[in-house]
Formats: C-alpha cells, structure tokens, sequence
C-alpha cells in the first residue's frame, strides 16, 4: 500500500461540517441536492440544511414533531420540503427561506408501502412504493397535487441517479433489476440490466453513474469461493438506453467495497485494506469482443491523511479523521460522509501522483488526455520523461500517437466547420476535447522548454514529427524551422538533405529563405533552397537567388514576360561584363513587350549609353 | 590471323614511395626497397625496377614545370599510365593497354590503338578507388608504419590489392566510377520516419553506435554518414559484403527450410559482420574495422553490419567500445521483430510504384548524379556490378566521360549536345550541382526535336528539383 506522501486520493480540505448523529439527532442526506440536513428532536429543536459545499449559508428552520423522520428532502428550487414519517404519505411544506407555512400531504396508493421518494424535476415529485411509481405534480400556491403518472411494478427497493433522471427498481432480491427514466412528466420503463439468472444484489451493491457521458449501472459481484470481486459495468448505450454489460473491473480483492467516480474514473474503496482502486473504462483491455476487462490503473492508494479541527477545553484541536472508517457513506458521485463525525467530503484527485505513479508513459498520457485538468499534468509528465537521461523514444512515439489521434480529429472537426457547411448553416456545436495538446502547445510547452541537447530535440522531433505524419497532420512553420535549425547547429546538413528528399520537411517559403541564409554554412543548403521554391512554383524567390549569384541570364530566361529591365540591366551592368550587357540588352530590345519600354523609359537610356559607349555603336 | 580486338587491360599497378631506397647518388643501393606493392607478381623485378625508376624520372621531371599540381598521366601510343599520390612520397601507379582494333585492309592486317577510347578521368577515379577502399580499412599507409612497421605494410597491401585487382573489372568502367555515386530508394515519407525513428532508438539506447545506415536492397534509405565517407562503404556493401551473403542465403545456408514448427515466428535477421549464428556463438566473430576521413580527422569504428530480408543496417560503434556477445544478442531481440514489419512497410511500397514500361532503344536513357549527396539513378545501367550491362553503347558512354570533363568548364550552368556517328544523341547538362546526361538514338533527328525530348525528359524525370531553364 502507498504512503501518504504520494497518494493520488485526498479529500477536500474544506469538509462541510454538520452536527454528528447522536442520540437527539438525526441526519438526512439527499443525494439529489446534495444537501446535508441535521433534524434535531424530530425537528422540534430545529433543522440546519447544509448545501455541498461549506461556503454556501445553511438554511435554519423549525418544524413539528409528528414521529421520526423517515426522509426529508427539499425541492430542486428548494421552495417545498418534503418528509416522510410513515409507509403511507408524504407531508409537503411550502419553505420562503426562513420558515415553514402552509401543510399538505399526499398519501400512496391502498395496500402501498412508500420505499422513498424523489423530487425528479421542478415540482415533480415521483413516490416510490412496493407497487410501482406514482408521479405527482406539486403546485405549492394551491397546497395541492395532481397525478401526471403512474406505473406498476413490483419493487423491493430502489436507486436514484439524479444527474440522468433514471432510477434501478429491484426486485426478486435484485436479480431483477428494472431502469426506469423519470422525465417530464413521464415514465419509461428501459430495458431490464441483464444479468446472470438468479444472481441477487444488494442495494449497496448498485451504483448509478455516469461515464464519460454515458449514464451507467455498476453491480459489485462478489464471487464464492477463493475468487475475488468484480465490478459490472453496464452502459445505458443499447437502442432505448439498453443496458450493456460492456466492462468488467477486477478488484483481485473481496470484502467490503464501496465506489465513488471521479473525472470519470472509477474508484473502489476496500475497507478491509484500507485502500481505493482506480479503473479506467476507456483504457484499452483484454476483450472477449463484447466484455472489456480491466485491471486497476495504478497501484492501489490510500487516501492522505486529513484533520479536522474540534472544539477542545482552551482552544480548537486538530483531529486526525479516520479513513475508511466503518461511519463512512459514500455518495454519488464523490461525496463520502461521515455521521459520527458530522463531515461531508469530496474526493479528489491528484492527477499528477496518479501519473508518477503509472509507469507506462503511454497508458499515463491516456489517462491525463481523459481528465478534465489534464493538460498542465500532461505537459509536464512529457517534458519530465523528455529531460531524462535516456528518454524511451518508442513510449513517447505512443504517447505523441494518443495526443494526435485527439488532434486530428479536432483539426478536421474545424476544417469541416469552416468548409462544409453553407453559409448560413447553423454553426455545428463543437466539443471541445478535454485535453487538446496542438503544435503551437507542443512547441511551447515542450520543444522550448527541454534541455538544450540538440541530439535529443533531434530525436524527439522526429518522432513527432512522424506521429504527425501518421495522423496526416501537416507540420506547422515552427516546428519545421525548428528540426532545420537543430540539424543545422549540429552541423548535420547530411540528414538535412534527406529529410528534405523524403518530405519530412514541408515547403514552405520562409523555410527556403532560411536554407539560403544557410548558404555560406553548406553548399546542399543553397541547393535545397531552389528546389524547394521550384516545387512551390516561386519563381520570383528563385530569380531573386540567381540574381544574387551573378546567374543573370538564368534568372531571365525564368522571369519570362515580367523581368523588371531595371533590375536586370542594373545586375548585368554591375557585373563588369561587357557581353553580359550585350546580351541581357538584346534580350529585351528583341522581346516585343520590352522594346517599348526600353525606348519610352528615360531611366533606362543610361545603360543604352553605356553600351553604346562600350560598344562604340550608334544604334542599339 | 583474323579481326583480333582487345579492350582495356590492367598491365600493373604498383606502389612505392622514393624515400625507402637508396639515397640519391647512390647507385649501387637496392632499387627494390622503394617498391611496396607490385603486381603482377610475374613481371621479374628487373622490369619492376624499370617501371618504377621510369616514373619516378617523369615525376621528377614533369615536377620543374610544374610543382604545384603533380603529374597525373602518361600517354604513350599503347599504354597509359596513371599517377595518384595519396600520401607524401607515396606514388600509386596503375598502367593499362589500350584497347586494340585490328583492321584487315587489302589482305594486310594492321592494329590500332584505340587512344579515344580510354578516358583517364575514368581510370582516375578507380585509382584513387583502389587507394581510398585501403584506407578504409586499414587507415593511411603512414598509419600503418607508425604504429606498426614496414613489413606489416607490405603484407596488408598485398593481401588487399591482389584481391582488390581481381574483383575489380577494369573494361567496364564508365562515368558512373568518375561518380561513385549511391543510389537511394525512393520511398514515402511515413515508412522513412518509421525508419528514422527506428534508428534513433537504437541510437539512443546503445549510446556507443556513432552512425548507422539504413540499406533496402542496394538502395540507401538512411545515412548517418557524410556522404564522403558513406561513398565508399557503400561500394564495400554493395560490391563486396552483400552479393557474398545474398549468395549464401539463396543457397539456404543461412536460413533454415523447414524450421521446427510453422507456428515459430521466423527469426529473419542475422548478423552479417560480427557473429553471424547468434545461438551457436561463443565469441563476437569478425568486426571489420573502418576509418573514416571525412570530418578533419580520422575516426575509428567496428562495422556491424545486420540483414533480415531485404534490409540491411550498418552500425558504426566507436572504435574504443569492446564489443560483447551480449550486446549482439541484445541488439538482435530488439531489431529482429521492429524490422520485420518495416522491411514489410517498405516491400508493400516498393511493389506499388509503377514499373517504367519495358525500355526500346528509343526510349532516351538517363544518367542523374547530384554532386551534392552523391545520389544518382540511371537507366544506362541494368545493374550497379560494372558488368558492362547497359543498355546503349559503350560509345555514347565514353561521350559522356568527356563531356563530364568539359562540363567543369561551363560553371553553374551549362548544356552540350553530341550527335555520334551511328545515330546516337548525347546530351548532358549540368544545373544547380547536378549533372544529367541522356542518350537517345533517332534517325534523321533534328536538333530541335533532340531538344523537346530532352526537355520532355527533364519534366517528368527532374519534376521535384530547381533545374535551371533550358
């Protein structure tokens, strides 16, 4: 088990405090809300109402004792409350933030037992008994309910996912296992979970959550014998929302388990060992083509340790907090509550320790891509694996394959909303990956920031440039600048040279310019230059070269009809060579386009008279 | 006695060096010390002394008129001759007939030496060959006397040029020997970086391999290597160390039939320098060493050389490393399987590229070589073994040698056009370092129309460089 010092899991330092259980009080939590309420005596001496998280301002109010609460919940606009005392009704009370005024009740069905209800949506209120679910519209100005929906089936208890609005009913000791979507005033039943006939679970044995969008029903399986526990996991991804068991966590551990999911990962707590497990559906896993197998990420963690502060008889004391006490509830989707010690945390996650402590540097870099802050984590775990002394290259490849793979598809998802649709097209909503790592990042982040060791940058380029490749991703300028530049300071124009034949290099213009001013370094780079410009038609750029070369003729046979006589006389002039002048002269006094203007410009008349003057001719 | 005619014959080739004999003046004293290496074995060293003594005589004459650029030929009417100095007082002399027509006119036979007909920038270029595949191997000849002594020198020059002379065939020689060039495979950009980084992680992880060669076939893909110095390497793989393995892997030596069972993967690669059964090894085997001269100074490195497939890389390891079985065995886990699916990578490219329709003689033939990083193509030449192989004639060819000599006159750029007694076109031009010679055979061909198909060549065959207009 990890020390603290590098554990991944740690609970908010802010817990939301609340007064602990105790004999007098009573402590409800609505996992929809995410609301804490502490019901003192029945609600007589007072209820505090605590949201998520410690900075909101708890609600206070009184209420009547009428028996024990069974459940007390707020509506979503927390403007009617809600209790259970018995198995028949529900009491609702309209809330204007301070206290409590008008009553009214609604009772289930006859012969119903109420397991719980659930506020589903603004003032929908769905009661679920034994029988099946009633849904009720509440409408607080007449103190009233009116029944939108109703469904029978047999339920022997049941689980909420408030985030997809889809509860599991139970029945048959849990082996029937029934989703229903609780929506607008309807009630649909889903596909029932599809499991092993006759395999019964238990209601903490059931989670709802949501994947990576994808709402999803977890059932830990507990195996007999020396087998250990597995994780199900079923997405709501068939037609209709079907069930699919499409994963299967193998936990290597039994025992008592609970889960929690964090940035869409899957932790499992195991009280025995006093550690959690983190899964990762999207990593890849050992298939049977249907069932994805998956063993945990990283080697299994304890939380760090945490204190709270309790008041002592001078001045306040700092309390270690028990971890994976037998007090402890967890929540959806990260909330772990301990009542005898009156806190509510939040699990979080310390991507970066999570990361260290992942060898594979390709699985790390599909683990962060995932994660919702994973970029800063990401950028640096690359530059750290870079900056050691013998960076595996073919795990970087992997790791620069993921991160393109993800890039690609941004770069063609903006190449489509720029091209593909019509003008007046509705813009497509684009979904912006959670991690988006370009070039300008990589050449940022990573390219100047690394130790100087030009072999190094070498090598490390040129594997992202080949993972760009792979993903047909056209390198940008700087990171083309940047491979020429490498090679060049290490002197290595022999490699320059083949790179360029291979087309590791793209043509671009400014990249010749700066071959040509590598010149006088190496006679191939004047000779890359032109070439390149030759394939990018710059016909200009190439005259221009030949021109500084003394190649005058050359450089007027390419510019054809738009030579600039000026520029060219001046060239031929300035070389000193009488013949030279004679020809780039004759040139364009034979071009039927030039000869015009070499009789009606003035400025030009200085090089006819300095032929003549050569040539001691009269007419040119 | 019939039409008898010769081509181009090797008469000697020797090596000596002024200083090892006798002082000047002293005339008594033993010729025969000054002389190193002579072949053949057969001529009697009266006549050894004479050829010897005879160049010394023009070297030292021609040296008053001239001492900044040493005499490089001797024309005589049967012979020429040769002179490379490599080293200070080393002289390297190589002496070939010229090639002889005999002509039967009016019942009288005569016999003509053919002088046109032997280009001494060809024959140059082998000399100088013949001395620089030495030093490859075993450093300069003053090395050699430093850190051993003379008798080793002796020794190693024999064994190396006796065998060096035989392999080489000396009426073959053409432009592309002036060139020495490589020929580099085309290949597309995602297999090359495959290959690039494959490399790199070999580099990377055995820090001692200086440089290493990426060969598919003879073709080059990848050089760590200068050009300069990659130029002879590639004629030792080419030339010598891989036709002798392809060799024995088409007579199944290597690569066993029937292995145990089909399901084994097959372990394709093997060493080809260094121990080339790694299961049944017990020491490294043979590492040649190589010295090369390109950046300054002279570096020392153990050529390992692998093969699997078609492939063939060469690592240049720092000539201090001591090599460990080990370490081949290492190498060898982490090549085998990463090459097998580049090689396959490679192949499937390879078999996708469109095959030039089977060549007429009309179709012009080419020659490219860029002067640059060495590269040249050609479709004169049905193969790169000089065996004489082409596929337009030997005339045309020995056109181009002295074109390739007129060419260093024309500067950056130029063009020359031959029209040859039988119908042949010769035409070389030479642009932005690069040099490109065609030979087309047409019949009541105008210049004009040499000149378009010259240009139609140049656009399909030149499309992805700066060549300068015609």
């Amino acid at each position: 088990m990890s020390q603290d010092t590098d554990s991944y899991l740690e609970l908010s330092d802010d817990p939301v405090r609340f007064e602990p259980v105790n004999q007098l009080t009573n402590v409800f939590f609505d996992d929809t809300n995410k609301d804490v309420f502490t019901v003192r005596s029945g609600g007589v001496m007072g209820v505090v109402v605590k949201g998520p998280s410690e900075n909101n301002k708890p609600l206070n109010f009184r209420m009547e004792d009428r028996g024990s609460v069974l459940s007390i919940k707020l509506s979503l606009d927390r403007k009617v409350l809600a209790v259970q005392r018995t198995n028949t009704s529900i009491e609702l009370m309209n809330f204007n933030g301070d206290s409590l005024e008008s009553e009214y009740s609604i009772s289930c069905k006859k012969n119903s037992n109420i397991l719980g209800f659930i506020w589903s949506n603004l003032n929908e209120l769905a009661i679920v008994t034994d029988h099946g679910i009633e849904l009720y519209t509440v409408i607080p100005d007449k103190k009233s309910l009116k029944q939108l929906k109703s469904i029978s089936v047999t339920v022997q208890w049941f689980v909420w996912c408030p985030k997809n609005k889809i509860a599991i009913l139970a029945s048959a000791h849990g082996s029937q296992l029934q989703p229903v979507s609780i929506k607008q005033g309807c009630i649909n039943k889903l596909h029932k979970v599809e499991t092993e006939s006759g395999r019964m679970a238990l209601e903490r044995d059931v989670t709802l959550a949501t994947l990576y969008n994808v709402p999803a029903v977890l059932i830990l399986r507990h195996q007999s014998g020396p087998q250990t526990a597995e994780v199900h996991v079923h997405t709501l991804t068939g037609p209709g929302l079907a069930p699919v068991k499409a994963h299967v966590l193998k936990l290597g551990l039994a025992g008592r388990f609970a889960i929690n999911v964090v940035d869409d990962l899957i932790l499992v707590h195991h009280q025995a060992s006093r550690s959690s497990q983190i899964f990762d559906i999207s990593l890849p896993g050992e298939s049977d083509g249907t069932v994805k197998y998956h063993t945990m990420v990283a080697p299994r963690s304890s939380f760090k340790a945490t204190s709270i502060s309790l008041p002592g008889l001078v001045e306040p004391q700092a309390h270690d907090c028990e971890l994976y006490s037998p007090n402890w509830v967890v929540f959806q989707p990260n909330i772990v509550i301990d009542a005898k010690l009156g806190c509510l945390w939040h699990i979080n996650l310390s991507l970066l320790q999570l990361c260290n402590q992942i060898n594979d540097l390709s699985i790390c870099t599909q683990v962060a891509l995932k994660r919702s802050n994973g970029k800063p984590v990401l950028l640096k775990l690359l530059l750290k694996t870079i900056n050691q002394n013998q960076p595996p290259l073919d795990k970087l490849q992997e790791a620069f394959n993921h991160i393109n793979f993800v890039y690609r598809d941004w770069v063609e998802m903006e190449l489509q909303s720029q091209s593909g649709s019509p003008p007046n097209a509705p813009f497509p909503k684009k979904t912006i990956p959670r991690v988006l790592i370009d070039q300008s990042t990589m050449y940022e982040e990573i390219f100047q920031k690394m130790e100087a060791d030009l072999s190094k940058t070498e090598r490390v380029l040129v594997c992202y440039l080949a993972s760009l490749a792979e993903y047909g991703i056209p390198a940008q300028l700087n990171i083309n600048t940047l491979i020429v530049s490498t090679l060049v300071r290490q002197n290595k124009f022999t490699a320059l040279q083949q790179l360029l034949q291979y087309g590791v290099i793209s043509d671009m213009k400014p990249l010749a310019s700066l071959l040509v001013s590598l010149g006088n370094m190496h006679p191939s780079s004047t000779q890359m230059a032109l070439d390149m410009l030759a394939r990018l038609n710059a016909s200009e750029e190439i005259q221009e070269i030949l021109l500084s070369e003394g190649q005058i003729l050359s450089a007027l046979k390419i510019a054809k009809d738009k030579a600039d006589p000026r520029k060219y006389l001046t060239a031929a002039q300035n070389s000193g060579d009488p013949t030279l002048l004679h020809s780039v002269l004759y040139y364009f006094r034979n071009h039927p386009k030039f000869s015009i203007v070499l009789q009606n410009d003035q400025r030009l008349h200085t090089f006819i008279n300095e032929y003549n003057d050569i040539f001691s001719t009269s007419e040119v | 006695m019939g039409g008898m005619n010769k081509e181009i014959e090797l008469q000697s080739f020797f090596i000596f060096n002024s200083a090892f004999g006798p002082k000047e003046g002293d005339l008594e004293g033993d010729q025969l010390k000054k002389i190193l290496y002579y072949y053949p074995s057969t001529d009697n060293t009266r006549v050894q002394e004479d050829n010897v003594g005879l160049v010394e005589g023009i070297v030292q004459f021609t040296q008053t008129f001239n001492p900044s650029s040493p005499v490089s030929s001797l024309h005589t009417s049967k012979l020429r001759q040769l002179y490379f100095q490599p080293e200070p007082d080393f002289w390297v002399v190589l002496t070939l007939t010229l090639p002889i027509v005999t002509k039967v006119k009016e019942n009288a036979t005569s016999v003509e030496y053919l002088e046109e007909d032997l280009q001494d920038n060809v024959y140059e270029a082998a000399l100088k060959q013949a001395y620089y595949m030495y030093r490859l191997f075993w450093g300069t000849f003053q090395n050699t006397l430093d850190k051993n002594d003379l008798d080793t020198l002796k020794l190693r020059m024999e064994i190396f040029f006796t065998a060096y002379l035989k392999s080489i065939k000396i009426s073959n020689l053409d432009i592309l020997t002036i060139f020495g060039g490589i020929q580099y495979l085309p290949l597309d950009r995602q297999t090359f970086l495959n290959i690039q980084c494959f490399v790199n992680f070999i580099e990377s992880k055995w820090n001692y391999i200086a440089h290493t060669a990426f060969l598919y076939n003879e073709h080059i893909i990848w050089s760590g290597l200068e050009p300069n110095d990659m130029q002879m390497i590639y004629q030792y793989l080419t030339g010598t160390l891989l036709p002798a393995n392809v060799e024995t892997e088409l007579q199944g030596g290597s690569m066993p039939r029937n292995t145990a069972s089909p399901f084994i993967s097959l372990h394709h690669g093997r060493f080809i320098t260094g121990p080339t059964n790694l299961k049944q090894a017990k020491t490294i085997g043979k590492v040649p060493k190589v010295y090369l001269f390109s950046q300054g100074q002279v570096r020392e490195y153990h050529l390992v050389v692998y093969r699997a497939l078609s492939a063939t890389v060469c690592f240049f390891i720092e000539g201090k490393t001591e090599l460990a079985l080990n370490d081949f065995k290492a190498l060898d886990e982490f090549i085998n399987p990463k090459l097998s699916s580049i090689v396959n990578d490679i192949a499937e490219y390879c078999s996708k590229q469109v095959v030039t329709p089977s060549s007429t003689p009309e179709t012009p033939k080419f020659i490219y070589f860029n002067k640059l990083n060495l590269a040249y193509k050609s479709s004169v030449h049905l193969d790169n073994k000089h065996t004489g192989n082409v596929t337009c004639n030997k005339d045309s060819l020995r056109v181009m040698s002295d074109m390739k000599h007129t060419n260093s006159y024309l500067g950056l750029d130029g063009e020359n056009i031959v029209k040859t007694t039988n119908d042949y076109w010769v035409f070389s031009k030479t642009s932005n370092l690069r040099e490109f010679y065609i030979v087309l055979q047409q019949k009541n061909a105008s210049l004009i129309g040499i000149s378009e198909e010259v240009k139609r060549l140049c656009e399909t065959e030149l499309d992805r460089i700066f060549f300068h207009p015609m």
